[in-house]
């Protein structure tokens, strides 16, 4: 399916994740999945894993979804989308766009190796991984993808390891296209999903999804964490095409970490009396690493 | 048994949403806000209004008629307003404000190009007004209360309309041609206009107030003030209003080679680049120094470029007159203590440092006052007119605005003034009392998210080369690019009102913002809306707010 670059631009709200769904006020997961689902089109399938998203989104009787939806279990969204896949292949049917979706926990911890497999074998499947950087359903625990220094209620004293690179280990698959992106840039993350389904194979799209209530920000603030998230270098958006990095988004005006590790309560501990302790010159150093690696 | 379905089925068409309306606490509203230039324009023009017509329509029919609904002199102010709105622009904060000046004179030249009309909202009510006095005070005022509908004559002292903008400020600046159709404009809305009578004098205000229901004194500050010095009295000394007069009215004066004007206000300047014009050396005289100026900046500026030598720190002691006729000033130097009344510093001479300064003509542009003849009114510490809150004077059924009432000031306020007082009559007229509705509030810059914009260069003006301008009295700057106006229309952040950006439509995690069927405007749909805010942060503008829940 080509598609042309207007296209690709083009903004889409359909509404084929409604009103009436149960996430929190603000949250960035409730946005992004609306985000992929109006970008993806009547013509898709969601396997979904459990997880905030799974929950607030499907209770019996009022879905949000308009799209057909299939929940499984925790582990194994991947798993159930290849399934999909080799169905609608066996019974000749198709094209359709079939899109795994999971947490962090579902896609970093627990879901890994559905995932790793699904790749592998080669499945025309599109995974999208909502990252709020914790088991946010369960209360809060640590995933692998929670940040170094963030307090969750299993890290009360901050999070002591860094996060692991999900996009470059997707990468190394040899998948033919991976892409970061956030909540803010809407019109990006909807060009990410086009691209991708226009692509034969298996794709791989991480999206950053501020978390209200795990995060501790107010809900209005999830798009401006997610621009902070991008200006100071910690979560660096760019495409992998066929294994080379490319359209990487340039930092217009570099600001240090501190001002988006203020705006949320799971990093106050890092400040005190105002004053950073030395874990920030470790964040700031991530995100140096980022902008020197990714050249932002 | 009834054979059951293998697991649930919902019908999707049926499916009755969860109201998540009911968790919120915090809602948010559309609230359209005044910008802040408008709130910083004296005669209140829309301006967003204009220039989002401008940037969304690239209509600039329909911008003059949003313009001149309020202001029927768009073409003028646009060239000689010191344009306060542009001090206001919240853009100022971003890059530089947008050239909302240059943008009102364009879209007023337009009108004229295209002989657009003014509008009638109502029309043949009975009650007649007598307007006294043609300048921007008083069209104004005969403008808006023609428009709902009132019999409207003005009574004018001068030969020709437009007070001191036909009179005072030169055709350099406002060529002639320009303000002559503008009021012509005004005045096909069926007003009277009658010259060369001066109430007062020629017809006594008794009469005015008997055979009309309401009457406005547009009167201005007539007389020109000089200063308290030996040797004023002599045939080649002029006040600074006075003079220009003269020259305005085509009258040929012989002024010599070498011309001092005293003084370091607009009238000064213009006294000054006239005199230049008219062939002579001139040097400006003035007690400060050019921060104190009252002068506008860019009228102080152009009259750099044109090599006017400016003395500062000098007071004139003495006109020194030769068989009556003056030959040159003895001043002396000033230096700056502090300030006083007035803020600015207070100027004390140096004893031993008198100079002479030759001169074939001196002209004194040190201020103005209203002329009283045959007019009673109440007055202000013997100087400005007294009004009332509705601008009504000490006489029953007569008003007043323009710089006969806030003394020496401009053409917008005299515009903003003559507006309120057409309100003020009519509630008068009809026995209501003036609306004291509050107004919307102000947006300003820590309102906005800037995120949304972009840093744009400012449309400049050119002048036309010193070299050719000072050779005759044609404008200095020549029209503008519909195209640029354009471009620079685009500039305007609107503040305080939608324009469709859709930050909150996109933004919206629980799809509350719609787009509402009659207006195709954004609305909230509150069964669903958390009160989460996103909204609101991201709206670029301060359109949306959010409100305690009822
Ligand atoms: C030289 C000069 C340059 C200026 N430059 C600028 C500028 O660049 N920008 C700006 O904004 N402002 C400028 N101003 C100020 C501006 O012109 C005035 O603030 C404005 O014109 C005041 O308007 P008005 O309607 O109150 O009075 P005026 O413009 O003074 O008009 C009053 C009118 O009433 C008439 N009148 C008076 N008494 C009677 C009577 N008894 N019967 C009948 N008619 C009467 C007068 O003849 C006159 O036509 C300048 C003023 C001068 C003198
Ligand atoms: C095998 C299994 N273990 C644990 C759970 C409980 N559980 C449900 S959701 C969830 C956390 C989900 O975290 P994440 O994938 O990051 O999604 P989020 O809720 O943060 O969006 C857990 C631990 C489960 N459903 N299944
Ligand atoms: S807990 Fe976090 S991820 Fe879950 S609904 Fe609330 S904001 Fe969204
Ligand atoms: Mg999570």
């Amino acid at each position: 399916m080509e598609q042309s670059a207007e296209e690709l631009n083009k903004i889409e709200k359909k509404d084929l994740f409604t009103s009436g769904h149960r996430a929190c006020g603000g949250c960035g997961q409730a946005l992004a999945a609306r985000l992929v689902a109006d970008a993806s089109g009547e013509n898709t399938i969601a396997c979904v894993a459990t997880g905030c998203l799974e929950v607030f989104s499907s209770p019996y009787p009022d879905p949000s979804w308009r799209i057909p939806f299939l929940h499984s279990l925790f582990e194994n969204a991947a798993a159930v989308a290849s399934g999909v896949e080799a169905a609608y292949k066996a019974l000749n049917k198709g094209p359709v766009n079939i899109i795994a979706q999971g947490g962090d926990g579902s896609t970093a911890d627990i879901g890994f190796q559905c995932i790793s497999g699904m790749f592998e074998r080669g499945h025309n499947v599109l995974y999208v991984c909502y990252d709020n950087e914790a088991y946010m359903n369960t209360g809060v625990q640590r995933s692998s993808f929670t940040p170094l220094g963030a307090r969750t209620s299993t890290t009360p004293m901050g999070n002591k390891t860094r996060k692991k690179n999900m996009p470059l280990l997707a990468a190394d698959h040899g998948i033919p296209y991976v892409a970061t992106a956030t909540v803010d840039d809407f019109r990006d993350l909807q060009r990410k999903v086009k691209t991708a389904l226009s692509i034969e194979g298996p794709k791989y799209i991480h999206i950053l999804a501020p978390c209200p209530l795990g995060w501790g920000h107010h809900g209005e603030l999830s798009v401006q964490i997610c621009r902070l998230a991008k200006d100071t270098g910690i979560f660096p958006i760019y495409e992998i095409i066929h294994g080379k990095v490319s359209n990487v988004r340039k930092i217009p005006v570099k600001v240090p970490v501190e001002e988006y590790l203020k705006l949320q309560g799971r990093f106050k501990h890092l400040f005190k009396k105002g004053q950073p302790t030395p874990e920030v010159a470790e964040i700031q150093e991530i995100a140096n690493q980022n902008i020197e690696r990714f050249n932002l | 048994m009834e054979k059951l379905p293998l697991g649930l089925v919902i019908d999707l068409n049926k499916v009755v949403p969860y109201k998540t309306g009911s968790w919120r606490t915090l809602m948010p509203v559309n609230i359209m806000q005044i910008p802040p230039c408008t709130h910083a324009c004296p005669a209140g023009n829309d301006i967003r209004g204009f220039l989002r017509v401008l940037a969304e329509k690239e209509d600039y029919e329909q911008a003059w008629h949003v313009l001149a609904r309020n202001n029927p002199l768009p073409a003028t102010c646009g060239r000689v307003c010191p344009h306060p709105c542009e001090a206001g622009c919240n853009r100022r904060d971003f890059d530089s404000s947008v050239a909302i000046n240059c943008s009102e004179r364009r879209v007023g030249d337009y009108g004229l190009e295209h002989n657009l009309e003014h509008k009638k909202l109502v029309s043949g009510r009975k009650e007649k007004i007598a307007v006294v006095g043609s300048g921007p005070a008083g069209l104004s005022c005969a403008f808006h209360l023609a428009k709902r509908g009132f019999k409207v004559k003005i009574f004018e002292a001068n030969g020709e309309p437009g007070g001191w903008m036909r009179y005072g400020i030169p055709p350099y600046r406002l060529p002639n041609y320009i303000l002559k159709q503008e009021i012509d404009n005004i005045l096909r809305l069926g007003i009277d206009l009658e010259c060369n009578v001066k109430v007062g004098v020629n017809i006594p205000l008794d009469q005015l107030t008997r055979e009309y229901n309401a009457v406005f004194l547009g009167v201005g500050a007539q007389k020109g003030l000089g200063i308290d010095v030996p040797g004023k009295d002599a045939e080649n000394v002029y006040t600074g209003v006075d003079f220009l007069k003269q020259v305005n009215s085509g009258k040929w004066m012989e002024i010599g080679k070498d011309v001092v004007v005293i003084g370091g206000g607009n009238t000064a300047m213009d006294c000054a680049r006239v005199t230049k014009r008219l062939g002579a050396n001139v040097s400006v005289v003035y007690r400060r120094t050019r921060m104190e100026m009252p002068a506008i900046t860019a009228e102080i500026d152009e009259a750099m470029e044109e090599r006017i030598m400016f003395r500062y720190h000098t007071n004139p002691v003495k006109l020194v007159t030769d068989e009556g006729r003056v030959v040159g000033i003895l001043s002396v130097q000033m230096e700056l203590k502090e300030p006083d009344a007035s803020g600015r510093a207070r100027p004390v001479p140096i004893s031993g440092s008198e100079a002479f300064i030759p001169a074939d003509t001196v002209i004194m542009a040190t201020g103005q006052a209203v002329d009283y003849d045959g007019i009673d009114v109440q007055t202000v510490d013997n100087q400005w007119m007294y009004t009332n809150e509705h601008l009504m004077t000490s006489m029953e059924g007569v008003f007043a605005g323009g710089d006969a009432v806030a003394g020496l000031e401009t053409v917008s306020l005299a515009i903003g003034q003559g507006t309120r007082a057409a309100s003020a009559i009519e509630d008068y007229i009809e026995g209501h009392v003036e609306s004291s509705l509050a107004q919307p509030p102000v947006v300003y810059s820590r309102d906005l998210n800037t995120y949304y914009y972009n840093k744009q260069k400012k449309f400049n003006k050119e002048a036309v080369s010193i070299h050719t301008r000072l050779k005759n009295f044609r404008e200095i700057y020549p029209s503008f690019d519909l195209k640029d106006i354009i471009e620079e229309s685009k500039r305007c952040f609107s503040c305080g009102l939608c324009f469709h950006c859709g930050n909150c439509y996109m933004y919206c995690p629980d799809s509350a913002v719609k787009i509402s069927p009659s207006t195709g405007g954004y609305e909230f749909d509150l069964d669903f809306c958390k009160g989460c805010g996103l909204c609101a942060k991201e709206c670029p503008c301060h359109y949306i707010q959010l409100t305690l829940e009822k």
